[in-house]
């Protein structure tokens, strides 16, 4: 094995050998993986174990069907013992599986955690190679080679400690964000719950009564709201928004801004008055639209907490400069129209992202002509219509003329489960929600027709199945499998001709129903975007935000000490909210009562001498992690080690090549690139090109 | 078949799946891949909404249905798809509104194909195709529409003209040249 070229060495102090902390050569022990036949069904073994034991360095090679087993490690800490071995090769699985596992392996057996190298055989050759058994086999000797000759240069590494602050913030005050928050708050860590509307409740505050048994929606989630805002560790910052997050795990520093509502929260006892007075009348957004509010307002009855707001947009006194009629009305003296926003600072240990999701809007020129024709409602607006503190009082109209309606459509998968507009998912509730509302309609109304347009049902839950048969048999509710090609209104009656495709009956069908209703889908809410950045959090295809892992770490985000909790992750139901809440609230309180976390030490490093203090990496670091100190020689760049993620970028950018990546410095890479050029006999492709030219000569 | 039918597609009958039982032996697996082949999207990711039926302005008026079309293509029922496929006005109304992205006006255009490299060649193709081969146009002249025209002082169709000759053989070249005349069993037709 050829020494890799120097590469932004000082070459003075360049020692001859490679850098290595013990003064002997490397004794390396490489440990080949079966994973059953994941690995060797495809990769020839004992092929690859021979042909890596020749490799200078290597004192012992092994062969295990499961090294990951308890066998497979006893195997590698007794060989680690009885050959003196100073540093590991694992060739297995991703590093993302099992990397920890060996580490903590082969620190019982006396060795730095951080002296293992994992060589991927599994996801990276025999997966993806499984038809060419012959050139797998080869590439992945290859592949245990280079891992052999990056692990003749791995270094003893350290992992830090940091404290962890022992509160949490929670950013969303939907049924999710209550319930991490009454969680943790219940484990005696202080919370921040931050909401950006007036109250918290979210969208299941709008909801009338949920699926499958029909609880009332508000009634059982108001308890829980009253509870936090009485909770002594929890702190309601209703009406606010996050600015800005920085720091790390265990010690993030949040910038909040608090909305000026124009009222003192601690004076407004919620009577009323002002808005009485109040001359302005407005659409209700809590309402859909359907309901009015005045310009000072709180969204529903409910609302918690119950502090009245002026919405700046539609109050006169902020367009004349004139009006006060609430201040006149209110005998408390709460209101205050030269109040101004404040930037409240807070210092966290963890966060939960709870930040929801908002309904799809049907599209301006779409099929279903939803901006065309009055009797074409949203599922969430329907909800609202059949509400009992709704703006009708809990009676289903059709919205053009006041009238009950007698036939009643459900339309679903509006916006879900359609490629042409980027919603490919499945909304997950809106088969159950409409079912749920043909039921109520017809127990208002028993007389009225109602038929669901559907595509295929979705009745996976507890409880949903029974529902679905339920409203079929003993309600009568008529299923149509088509997706409806046509809505055309009669403008007398401004009924509404559905012509749809009944693909059980292979016949196109035509009928007449008095309203319409889209069962619209989810889709991320509109400030989740901002949060995200804000977070570094990513995005999966969806435009949900991703999970760190989906099936084992599902509540988890990429960021440690960052947390996922309810619609935010993607659409579910209230149980699955709340489940994934209580989930996230766990996952948080398990980083804080540890009172301290480990910091991976797989981060950049500075070298003061060659840094010149042009502040490159500061510009280019997505984490925010060199900082700029003032020492003997100078302004030099340093990296906060908690807050760098060890992704290289400054590495690279670094003119000078004064930093350097711990475990992927460029000596490390250059000799992992050399070995994969070696040839069998040991030569450089250089090399064998040349010698291949002196042939043919 | 529909009276509708009869008039708008002479020569031309759905073959309707009569087996009480559809065994293995009729259904061709790769079905699908071969449309793609041909230029078609994946018909496996429909998802059967019947969007497309209700959209498509042939299946109003006579028994044809673009939705079961596509299903029979997914399931591999090749010998039922082969023969009515041109009844399709190609509009692209279907693609329009489709949620799962296919176009099944492409599909039904490589089912075309298709059916033409089988040797399921409907007699009005071979006879605009001769007609093409003859006066450079595939609808036949017709004397009805001359007068027409020159009632309303139009110019003369344009096989009219001497000179269209010299269109008409490169017309000819093309197609002998390309094989098109051979794959439709019309070389004989076909001038040198």
């Amino acid at each position: 094995m050829s020494s890799p070229e120097p590469l932004g060495e000082n070459d003075a102090e360049r020692p001859q050998e490679p850098r290595r902390k013990t003064s002997q050569a490397p004794r390396i022990g490489v440990f080949v993986c079966h994973c059953g036949s994941n690995i060797a069904g495809t990769v020839d073994m004992p092929k690859v174990t021979e042909a890596v034991e020749k490799v200078p360095g290597v004192v012992v090679a092994k062969e295990n069907k499961y090294t990951c087993s308890d066998l497979g490690q006893d195997e590698i800490i007794k060989a680690i013992k009885e050959n003196d071995v100073d540093r590991v090769v694992v060739a297995a699985c991703s590093p993302r599986m099992h990397e920890p596992t060996f580490r903590s392996c082969i620190k019982e057996a006396g060795l730095n955690p951080y002296m293992l190298q994992m060589v991927n055989l599994r996801e990276q050759c025999s997966w993806v190679h499984s038809r060419e058994k012959e050139k797998a086999t080869e590439k992945a000797a290859d592949l245990v080679k280079m891992g052999i000759a990056k692990a003749a240069r791995l270094e003893p590494l350290e992992a830090r400690e940091v404290p962890v602050e022992q509160s949490s913030l929670v950013i969303g005050g939907g049924v999710a964000g209550i319930q991490a928050a009454l969680d943790l708050a219940q484990m005696g860590f202080k919370v921040y719950l931050v909401e950006s509307e007036p109250s918290i409740g979210g969208r299941m505050a709008q909801l009338d009564k949920t699926f499958p048994t029909g609880d009332c929606a508000i009634c059982i989630l108001a308890p829980k709201m009253v509870e936090l805002s009485r909770h002594p560790n929890i702190t309601l910052l209703s009406y606010s928004e996050v600015e800005d997050v920085t720091g790390f795990i265990g010690n993030y520093d949040v910038k909040i801004r608090r909305k000026a509502r124009y009222v003192v929260e601690d004076k407004c006892v919620g009577c009323g008055e002002c808005a009485d007075a109040c001359p302005v009348k407005v659409d209700n957004k809590f309402d859909m639209g359907f309901g009015k509010r005045k310009a000072i307002y709180v969204p529903f009855p409910q609302a918690v907490p119950l502090k009245y707001t002026i919405d700046r947009e539609n109050c006169i006194y902020f367009k004349t400069g004139k009006c006060k009629s609430c201040v006149k009305a209110c005998a408390n003296e709460a209101i205050d129209h030269e109040m101004e926003d404040e930037i409240v600072d807070v210092k966290v240990g963890t966060i939960i992202c709870a930040t929801g999701f908002d309904i799809y809007v049907p599209m301006k020129r779409g099929v279903y002509k939803y901006w065309e024709y009055q009797n074409v409602i949203t599922g969430l607006e329907l909800e609202r219509l059949l509400n009992a503190s709704g703006p009708t009082g809990g009676h289903l109209i059709r919205p053009s003329d006041g009238e009950t309606p007698r036939r009643v459509a459900f339309i679903q998968c509006v916006g879900s489960r359609n490629k042409k507009i980027g919603t490919d998912y499945c909304s997950r509730v809106c088969c159950m929600y409409s079912m749920k509302n043909a039921q109520i309609i017809k127990e208002h109304e028993p007389d009225t027709e109602i038929a669901v347009y559907y595509n295929d049902i979705r009745a996976f839950g507890k409880g949903f199945e029974e529902l679905y048969h339920r409203v079929r048999e003993e309600y009568g509710i008529e299923f149509i499998r088509g997706r409806p090609a046509k809505l055309s209104e009669n403008p007398e009656t401004n009924s509404i001709t559905i012509r749809a495709e009944e693909t059980l009956l292979n016949k196109i069908t035509e009928r007449e129903f008095d309203l319409i209703v889209l069962s619209t889908g989810l889709k991320p809410s509109e400030g989740s975007l901002k949060i995200g950045k804000i977070l570094s959090l990513s995005l999966s295809p969806d435009g949900f935000f991703m999970e760190a892992h989906p099936k084992l770490r599902p509540v988890d985000t990429a960021v440690e000490g960052i947390y996922l909790a309810g619609c935010a992750q993607g659409p579910k139901d209230i149980p699955d909210s709340v489940a994934q809440a209580k989930a996230a609230a766990a996952s948080a309180a398990s980083i804080m009562s540890g009172k301290k976390v480990k910091i991976e030490p797989l981060t950049a490093l500075v070298d003061e001498e060659l840094c010149i203090g042009c502040e490159l990496c500061v510009d280019m670091c997505p984490y925010g992690a060199p900082e700029m100190v003032e020492s003997e020689k100078g302004t030099r760049a340093r990296i906060v080690e908690a807050l760098c993620h060890g992704c290289g970028t400054c590495v690279a950018a670094c003119p000078q090549k004064a930093i350097k990546a711990n475990q992927f410095t460029d000596e490390q890479i250059a000799s992992e690139i050399v070995s994969a050029l070696e040839g069998e006999d040991g030569a450089t492709g250089e090399e064998r090109k040349a010698s291949k030219k002196a042939e043919e000569a | 078949m529909g009276e509708a039918e009869k008039t708008f597609i002479s020569g031309l009958h759905e073959k309707l799946v009569e087996d009480k039982v559809i065994d293995e032996s009729q259904l061709e697996p790769d079905f699908a891949k071969e449309i793609v082949k041909h230029g078609g999207k994946d018909v496996m990711t429909c998802l059967q909404c019947g969007n497309c039926t209700g959209v498509c302005p042939i299946s109003l008026k006579i028994d044809y249905k673009t939705r079961s079309i596509i299903k029979f293509c997914q399931f591999g029922l090749k010998k039922f798809t082969l023969e009515t496929r041109w009844v399709c006005a190609t509009c692209y109304r279907c693609y329009e509104h489709c949620p799962a992205d296919i176009n099944p006006a492409e599909v039904m255009i490589a089912l075309r194909h298709i059916a033409i490299k089988e040797g399921v060649i409907p007699p009005f193709i071979r006879m605009a195709a001769m007609t093409l081969v003859n006066y450079g146009q595939s609808i036949k002249p017709d004397p009805e529409i001359e007068r027409v025209r020159r009632e309303l002082e139009l110019e003369d169709m344009p096989s009219r003209n001497p000179e269209f000759a010299k269109v008409v053989r490169e017309i000819n070249l093309l197609i002998r040249s390309t094989g098109y005349d051979k794959l439709i069993g019309i070389e004989s037709e076909v001038k040198k």
